[in-house]
């Protein structure tokens, strides 16, 4: 059963990624990464990350991409014109295909060799996966959470101040 | 061992590398940017799949931050995105050559 969920939304992630790089219109490829970061939330799913699966929503299909059709709008932008394609950027692509292919054969296949964790599958189901998490991020995550915040304020600072009309 | 976990690994590089030649071919900086999302997507994938084989919640904090990172990198992405279109009426990542000498 998880097999065949598995391979049904892995295929339709790699199939909407596709969509996202060769669709024409901007406004679609914004549309279908919408499409794909849903199906890539089943996977996390799949992978008992249930709280990661709703973040996955909320913020990425939600905020992000909600963000990025905005900017889209607001730009008004033509169809991107056609240029003849460069020898340069073939060449990039092959040379990334071989270096990742290589990444697949040696990567894939092999487990980390780690020391187990504490947080087993009956630790879950006892306390809900949210109450073990919680209980991580505000005890030995809590700098990083706070720093997080830092980030996310100086983000929005700056995107204010980048995009914001020069008053004369 | 996470059930099926080459599946996942697999599907994590081939996603990767489908956002790696977007963001390479590519012209429109937006797409370019969503490009780079598909990436982040694929290594949050691994994450997942190596903290729960390793029964840790590190692989999930890792995510959450990266998470964290993409929405303030969005805004300001996006910020930096129109204020190139106000100056230059494109956003065409082969027209954004003001740091080339």
């Amino acid at each position: 059963m998880e097999l065949i969920i598995l391979l049904i939304c892995g295929g339709l992630t790699i199939i909407t990624s596709l969509l996202v790089i060769f669709a024409r219109n901007t406004v679609h490829s914004a549309l279908w990464m919408v499409a794909s970061f849903f199906f890539m939330a089943v996977l996390y799913l799949l992978l008992q990350a249930e709280f990661i699966a709703i973040l996955q929503i909320i913020v990425y299909a939600g905020a992000i991409m909600m963000f990025i059709i905005y900017a889209i709008m607001m730009l008004n932008l033509r169809q991107e014109e056609q240029a003849p394609v460069r020898k340069t950027k073939v060449v990039g692509v092959v040379a990334l295909l071989v270096l990742f292919l290589e990444l697949l054969v040696v990567g894939v296949g092999r487990g980390l060799l780690a020391v187990k964790g504490p947080v087993t599958d009956q630790l879950m189901a006892k306390f809900g996966h949210v109450a073990v998490l919680s209980n991580f991020l505000f005890s030995d995550y809590v700098l990083p959470f706070e720093l997080a915040s830092i980030l996310l304020t100086a983000g929005v600072v700056g995107a204010v101040i980048l995009a914001k009309q020069k008053s004369e | 061992m996470v059930a099926y976990q080459n599946l996942y690994l697999a599907l994590a590089v081939v996603l990767f590398i489908i956002g790696a030649i977007g963001a390479i071919t590519r012209r429109n900086a937006i797409v370019v940017f969503m490009c780079i999302e598909i990436m982040l997507g694929a290594v949050n994938l691994v994450f997942i799949t190596f903290g729960r084989a390793n029964q840790s919640v590190d692989g999930i904090f890792m995510v959450m931050f990266v998470m964290a990172v993409a929405a303030a990198e969005a805004a300001v992405g996006l910020a930096i995105f129109i204020l190139m279109y106000r100056k230059r009426g494109t956003i065409n990542v082969e027209s954004f050559n003001l740091m080339k000498w």
